[in-house]
């Protein structure tokens, strides 16, 4: 299956070791909890401080659609129930477990070989709730995905784009869209029978949909597999090493030859759900052993690491603790940075636990470590010839440094998709995203 | 409430996404640009001497005191490490005979940096090509100086080209295209022939052009569709007309048609910077220097035409690709 489309991007340099072998972390001391995923919303604590919690009770859940109910991921004690900061640097209310060393499961996991006879409502309610979260952005419930509310966009009515359309491709992302993440061509090749079943899983959810498998140039399907696909309808779409087409407006734009309607829209609206390998893996968990979801596959990487690893890792293990259980790093890390290197985000502490929407860790050394000046743009035209999304970085930068921002919104500022190529390709090295994202806020509050 | 998390570890770095960048920065865009304009400086000595050497180092040496001077004065950051004095420096003794006296050269060069760019805030903030701004100011105030030049005389190997005494244009305008007839082709590709220092060999600009596309400094919209529309509207009047005008593929080996296309439309920050908008600017600085060279009082028309297009910069970068994701809107 060939491109639909053509974009503009960069090639990164690529990484050093292709699909580093999964490796499972030690088991946490205590575990920091998070009881929301981004955004305000927060889930009730439903246990009490000293209780004793086993691995996968549960320990918050919500009436609302769109949180995710959350999981203990070890056995232990409830030793406090206090905010917590989360990687964007927010309070958020956290449950935080101490070990008891034996992570015994509150039920024996067993493994249901019938699932696929499940009928479609109980497929989602265990999906539910074993509270599988999407990697983001936005990070939200799997569930919220696959079925998911009719929501007012104001938007979107008048332009004439009819709401909640059916979706009608599913596309499953296995591309490593940046540098510092190595995990889902690992994904695809240790957990293939994982990702079958959950095509077909999602085939049963959607009966009427196209399923799509992404790969970038790491994803090498064996033969059985391959066959296997073919069996299932499955077409397969074989990626080229070009950044950013492991971002989902890119790849949706790339498989499907649609464009995401914005500043509102999301991948619902032109009927498209993108699944991260990775989460494919914890969604036939939930509906096969109904195990919740209590950790994640996480790649580790930059100076500090040396080599580049993957680790599954319980949720909520602080990133500091990960590190000592570890065994310490090879450099003194100046910078720590949960995602990519290309979008990630970078931590202010190493007290952040690991989240179900950190996919990457990545510790940069003084040496590696990058900084922007603030020199003006010279107009050279360099962001211009990347941007994917076909916009004028170097104008929308100009504007929002100096305040502009209704003029930068006519110029649209909100159809930027944030995969930081400008700040990349930048000669004088200007913080193009931040003055982007500063632009996006500004206009956001109104 | 209880307190959320005490920092007593040490702060780690944060900033914003990417968290790597790529190397290149813009005193690297410069160096390059400089490097690919070696060997057209390299033609300009091999085929008038060390007058050209002389006149490039001094227009370089004014160009980087030029700046330094301005950002102090306007107490701005001191930034003549990243090249592009000593770019603009030594483009302007390029386009200059080698014959022009060195205060010509010095005043030229004054103007360019402080009129031409600094004065709109530096690099990249110029509305006008600077070299340009200070060549046009030289030329028409000291015409008689910028109009003297001397017959190629190549340090080794070739015979001095012969044919004509004055720049091919010069020649074309004042005797008709008939003086032109026995002029070999390969003396107006190589260089030897009276001219500026840098544009009298293509060949040396085609050389430093090809590096400049291959390091991806440059795109090609603009030379390509400057060179192709000049030559596409001087093939239809040559057509037309033999006897009044010229081959056009003389026009694109003459003059500055080449240095221009290559080096200085391609100016950052004073022409457009998307697609469709380079190429159009490209095809008016094409015809514009067609017709000045065909019907307007000066010899070469790619100076004004550059000049007059830079004007345009503004408008033609609202032709612009449609931005991903935008709707049609319903009235």
């Amino acid at each position: 299956m060939g491109l639909k489309a053509s974009f503009r991007g960069v090639s990164l340099p690529p990484q050093k070791v292709s699909n580093p072998a999964i490796e499972n972390a030690p088991l946490p001391q205590r575990v920091v909890l998070p009881l929301g995923h981004g955004g305000d919303l927060v889930c009730e604590p439903v246990v009490e401080i000293g209780e004793e919690v086993k691995t996968g009770q549960l320990v918050g859940q919500s009436g609302d659609f769109l949180l995710a109910p959350v999981h203990s991921s070890i056995s232990g004690r409830v030793a406090d129930i206090r905010p917590w900061f989360d990687q964007l640097g927010n309070e958020v209310l956290s449950v935080i477990v101490e070990s008891d060393g034996n992570d015994s499961w509150e039920e024996e996991l067993r493994s249901d070989e019938r699932f696929l006879e499940k009928e479609t409502v109980q497929l989602l309610t265990d999906l539910k709730a074993a509270g599988v979260v999407e990697i983001g952005p936005p990070a939200m419930p799997l569930h919220a995905k696959f079925a998911h509310p009719e929501r007012p966009k104001e938007f979107l009515f008048l332009v004439g784009i009819p709401r909640a359309k059916l979706v009608d491709t599913v596309i499953i992302n296995c591309i490593d869209a940046e540098p510092g993440m190595s995990l889902k061509g690992a994904v695809l090749q240790e957990n293939s029978s994982e990702i079958l079943a959950g095509i077909k899983i999602v085939q049963k959810l959607m009966d009427t949909a196209q399923v799509v498998l992404a790969v970038g140039s790491n994803g090498s399907l064996n033969a059985p597999l391959t066959s296997e696909l073919a069996g299932l309808g499955v077409k397969v779409y074989q990626g080229k090493d070009k950044y950013p087409l492991g971002l989902n407006p890119i790849l949706i734009k790339c498989v499907t030859g649609r464009e995401i309607p914005l500043p509102d829209g999301s991948e619902q609206d032109i009927g498209v759900a993108v699944v991260d390998a990775a989460t494919l893996v914890h969604l036939v968990e939930a509906v096969r052993d109904l195990k919740p979801q209590v950790e994640r596959v996480v790649s580790l990487s930059g100076a500090g690491m040396g080599a580049v690893k993957n680790y599954k890792v319980r949720l909520g293990t602080v990133v500091g603790d990960l590190i000592e259980q570890l065994g310490g790093l090879k450099g003194e890390p100046i910078k720590v940075i949960a995602g990519g290197a290309m979008t990630g985000i970078a931590l202010f502490s190493t007290d952040i636990p690991v989240t179900k929407n950190i996919d990457a860790l990545i510790f940069q050394t003084a040496g590696e470590a990058k900084s922007f000046s603030q020199d003006a743009c010279i107009n050279c035209g360099t962001c211009v010839r990347h941007c994917p999304a076909r916009l004028l970085p170097g104008e929308l930068s100009k504007y929002c440094e100096f305040g502009m921002f209704e003029e930068a919104r006519d110029k649209y500022l909100l159809h930027c998709i944030e995969c930081g190529i400008c700040a990349y390709v930048c000669p004088e090295k200007r913080p193009m995203l931040h003055l982007m994202r500063y632009g996006k806020r500004e206009l956001s509050l109104g | 409430m209880n307190k959320a998390v005490s920092i007593d570890k040490p702060m780690l770095r944060v900033s914003v996404a990417p968290h790597i960048l790529e190397k290149r920065t813009t005193s690297h865009l410069m160096y390059h640009t400089l490097l690919a304009l070696v060997p057209a400086l390299l033609a300009g000595i091999y085929f008038f001497g060390f007058a050209a050497l002389k006149l490039a180092l001094i227009c370089m040496a004014t160009a980087v005191a030029c700046e330094a001077g301005m950002q102090g004065l306007m107490g701005r950051k001191l930034a003549v490490k990243n090249g592009s004095g000593l770019l603009l420096g030594l483009l302007f003794a390029l386009v200059c005979s080698p014959e022009l006296p060195w205060w010509t050269a010095v005043v030229g060069t004054a103007i360019a940096v402080i009129l031409g760019r600094e004065i709109y805030g530096g690099l990249g903030n110029n509305p006008f090509n600077a070299v340009l701004v200070g060549w046009a100011v030289v030329r028409i105030s000291f015409a008689e100086q910028m109009n003297t030049w001397i017959m190629p005389e190549p340090l080794f190997g070739l015979e001095p080209g012969g044919y004509i005494e004055y720049p091919p244009l010069e020649v074309m305008k004042i005797d008709g295209v008939e003086a032109l007839v026995d002029l070999p082709w390969l003396d107006l590709f190589i260089g030897n022939v009276p001219g500026t220092i840098g544009t009298v060999s293509v060949v040396a600009v085609l050389i430093g052009a090809v590096y400049l596309l291959a390091r991806r400094i440059i795109t090609w919209h603009i030379p390509v569709s400057f060179l192709a529309s000049a030559w596409l509207f001087g093939i239809i009047f040559w057509l037309i007309d033999p006897e009044t005008y010229a081959n056009p593929t003389i026009h694109l080996l003459s003059g500055w048609m080449v240095l221009g296309a290559f080096f200085l439309a391609t100016d950052k920050g004073t022409v457009p910077v998307t697609g469709p908008g380079m190429i159009i600017f490209g095809i008016g600085c094409g015809l514009i220097t067609m017709i000045i060279r065909y019907w307007g009082g000066y010899v070469d028309g790619v100076a004004f035409a550059i000049l007059l297009m830079n004007a345009t910069t503004g408008l033609l970068d609202r032709v612009r690709p449609r931005v991903y994701g935008r709707v049609k809107e319903v009235a």
